[in-house]
């Protein structure tokens, strides 16, 4: 960076500065560049750098914030596979994921397809499917409660309308809580994905269209072999946003069913939550979110592999 | 520059806090000069208990004024472990909860006050004995006490031409409930709102039945579940489900007349005294002692206290426990009781000047229900109360929303309880 500012452009002609003033002039510039950097990577890394460091070392110790830490090595770890609970959060993300990823992509890339035309009004059309992404988390959540509530609850009304006799009891009920907020979260993140799948739609050349259209390409034929391939850089960047979005979901389950009823909607960010702050064993919270990291990186590393496996071919 | 301004900063920060810890430095209280005390609070604002207490301390001891450290409700607990880890020297520390004043009092943060929790006047203290500790050592006073009761509806009792819920058995609370039970749809109105808090069913039933909720033997529960459950079967109850998705206030629901009884804790009152001055509601209540197990002697429900301790470090030891004691005292009940807050002691004088709050209903059934026979603590405080709460709520849950039968629910929180707490 600091050479990139000092480098003489090409075509400058002014005869280099004296050794000594040039070599103030780069150290000052040095300090420049520095002090642009600075505030930022401060902030970095007094609130990010090392507290992920931190929750790293306290991983392998115990330590309650009262009396100083006490190294313990892989207990944490080893408590980890054999607590019940933990082991359940991890499952429920794994169900919270594999439900939010694909839907919301489904329906991202839908309702981006159905936008991406010359429409009376799309524009309005476009707003209001983003607009659930710019409202608070907790008004959704609040919302969709009511909107669940067994008894109450329009959804459960309109389903008996239609003819279902026992709707299910949505986030009372241990089977139905958990699929009741993935589709909350997929109504919220939708339009967000929508707009990214939008700008991945008007990038792709009209020009193949028409030259598969003259070819006689059905419909069908046209979206599998010119926006689908089109569409990949943006479909691996949806992919990757979401995977790691879905793993550290915590707001909307904490407020729309606080992991219950029971266990049912427990995900691990929220136990890592209720180990730490809640019961204070702070080394066991920190090797939950590290177990967290780990399988997030993973995933993310996975999805790289194909992506540049797919790339290459 | 950066540094600077940290070093700015911090420099402020330290400014700000010198006067805290310098004013007074080596002074004796002995030597009779004027003495300016600092207690830490929460939420002085939206408090006003701690402001009336100041008051009239101050008006009784006129050389010692009270500089208020406030501090956000919410943050309470980790500002005061912080500001006495680091070695702060704020003189009095309120203590907000049960486990905040054994984890404080175990670390040897807080001073001993057994003395005044001896005298003959202290015995009268509502909840005094929950702050023993090592056997027969005191470090904090209580000077509030919130125990639960049973809220009711008067319009609504004499329309059903029933009479005032007084010595219920829990049987008879849900033959009551169901025959307050009146309307369909959005002009329903239940005989009794259950809270959904997990202490409506299990601190009363371990407070009345002696059971202890962290010894994981937890068979004492079923009965109250089953009453809770028949309320709920019978519709005299708003169900568990809807009350949780749409994070029913118990508030509004006694408010609104939405509910003809209630049980909830003391702290109620003084809501509902504003609110009917403000006039928002216009609700005509009373408060009955909590319905008892068939067969009790005796009123027992459960509740739970608020002290003042003097921090072991503090500047000012002597004046901290000067006022320590008046919080606890006549004097500190009358102050409070007078804003409708539910003082630790309970005498003749302080109820009587506490039933002559405007609003207040002068019954004899509500002064019956304001000094129960035996207030037992909601939950007994230990290193495993955190983990056995999270237990115990989880599979209340189960059981109030039906998912899980009451005796599969139990049987899985005793086993929880071993494996996971131990």
């Amino acid at each position: 960076m600091a050479d990139l500012l000092t480098a003489p452009p090409a075509t400058a002609s002014a005869p280099p500065p004296p050794p000594r003033a040039r070599g103030a002039r780069r150290a000052r510039t040095t300090l420049i560049g520095w002090s642009f950097i600075l505030p930022n990577f401060l902030g970095f890394a007094l609130l990010t750098l090392v507290p992920v460091l931190g929750a790293l070392a306290l991983s392998f110790m115990e330590w309650d914030s009262y009396n100083p830490p006490e190294w313990v090595g892989l207990d944490n770890f080893e408590r980890f596979l054999n607590d019940e609970s933990t082991l359940i959060a991890l499952r429920n993300t794994a169900y919270y994921a594999l439900g939010h990823v694909p839907l919301t992509m489904l329906a991202a890339l839908g309702l981006a397809l159905l936008l991406n035309r010359r429409l009376r009004g799309v524009g309005f059309f476009r707003a209001a499917a983003f607009f659930p992404y710019v409202t608070s988390m907790v008004a959704v959540a609040i919302v969709w409660n009511m909107l669940f509530d067994p008894e109450f609850g329009p959804v459960n009304q309109f389903l008996q309308f239609i003819g279902v006799d026992s709707p299910p009891g949505w986030t009372t009920s241990v089977d139905w809580a958990m699929p009741a907020v993935i589709l909350t979260s997929v109504w919220r993140d939708m339009g967000y994905y929508m707009v990214l799948f939008l700008a991945g739609l008007q990038a792709i050349p009209t020009e193949y269209y028409e030259a598969a259209k003259v070819d006689g390409a059905t419909a069908w034929q046209r979206f599998r072999a010119v926006t689908l391939p089109g569409l990949r850089p943006v479909t691996f960047l949806v992919l990757i946003l979401l995977t790691v979005q879905s793993f550290k979901i915590f707001d909307l389950i904490v407020v729309m069913t606080d992991g219950g009823p029971g266990r049912a909607t427990l995900v691990l960010s929220q136990q890592i939550y209720r180990k730490g702050i809640w019961e204070g064993e702070f080394g066991y919270a920190s090797a939950i979110s590290v177990v967290l990291f780990l399988i997030v990186l993973v995933f993310t590393l996975i999805q790289f592999w194909f992506n540049n496996r797919r790339e290459r071919s | 520059m950066i540094r600077r301004r940290m070093l700015a900063a911090v420099g402020l920060a330290m400014a700000t806090l010198l006067p805290l810890t310098a004013c007074g430095a080596g002074e004796d209280e002995a030597e009779g000069g004027p003495v300016e005390l600092t207690v830490a609070v929460w939420s002085l604002a939206s408090t006003p208990e701690f402001q009336t207490l100041f008051d009239a301390f101050h008006k009784a001891n006129p050389d010692i004024t009270i500089k208020p450290v406030d501090i956000l409700a919410a943050d309470y607990p980790t500002k005061v472990t912080t500001m006495l880890a680091g070695g702060d020297t704020t003189d009095v520390i309120t203590m907000k909860t049960l486990a905040d004043y054994v984890r404080f009092a175990g670390r040897g943060q807080l001073a001993d006050v057994t003395d005044l929790a001896t005298k003959p006047e202290s015995a009268k203290l509502a909840g005094l004995d929950q702050y023993k500790q090592d056997g027969d050592k005191y470090y904090a006073l209580p000077y509030r006490q919130d125990h639960w009761v049973l809220y009711y509806n008067k319009k609504m009792f004499d329309t059903a031409k029933l009479p005032y819920p007084e010595n219920l058995t829990w049987d008879q609370y849900v033959e009551a409930a169901k025959k307050l039970t009146s309307g369909t749809g959005d002009k329903k109105v239940y005989g009794a709102y259950q809270h959904v808090w997990r202490s409506v069913v299990q601190a009363i039933s371990a407070a009345q039945t002696g059971g202890d909720q962290l010894a994981g033997d937890y068979k004492f529960f079923a009965e109250q579940y089953r009453t809770a459950l028949a309320l709920q079967e019978a519709g005299a109850t708003l169900d568990y489900g809807t009350a949780v998705t749409q994070k029913t206030g118990y508030a509004s629901m006694f408010e609104s007349q939405k509910t003809a009884m209630l049980p909830m804790g003391t702290w109620f009152i003084a809501k509902l005294l504003s609110e009917k001055k403000k006039g928002t509601t216009d609700v005509d209540w009373g408060i009955a002692p909590m319905p008892q197990r068939t067969g009790a002697s005796g009123v027992t429900t459960f509740g739970a206290p608020t002290a003042f301790a003097v921090n072991k470090k503090a500047k000012h030891a002597a004046a901290a426990k000067k006022f320590v004691e008046f919080a606890a005292s006549v004097e500190g009940a009358k102050a409070i009781a007078g804003i409708g807050v539910v003082p630790a002691l309970k005498t003749d004088e302080v109820l009587q000047q506490y039933f002559a709050l405007q609003g207040m209903p002068t019954d004899e059934l509500s002064k019956k229900a304001f000094t129960p026979d035996k207030i037992n603590p909601e939950m007994p405080v230990s290193d495993k109360t955190a983990k056995v709460d999270t237990i115990l709520n989880e599979e209340h849950q189960l059981i109030m929303s039906k998912q899980k039968s009451i005796d599969d629910a139990i049987k899985e929180m005793e086993s929880r309880v071993k494996s996971e707490v131990g």
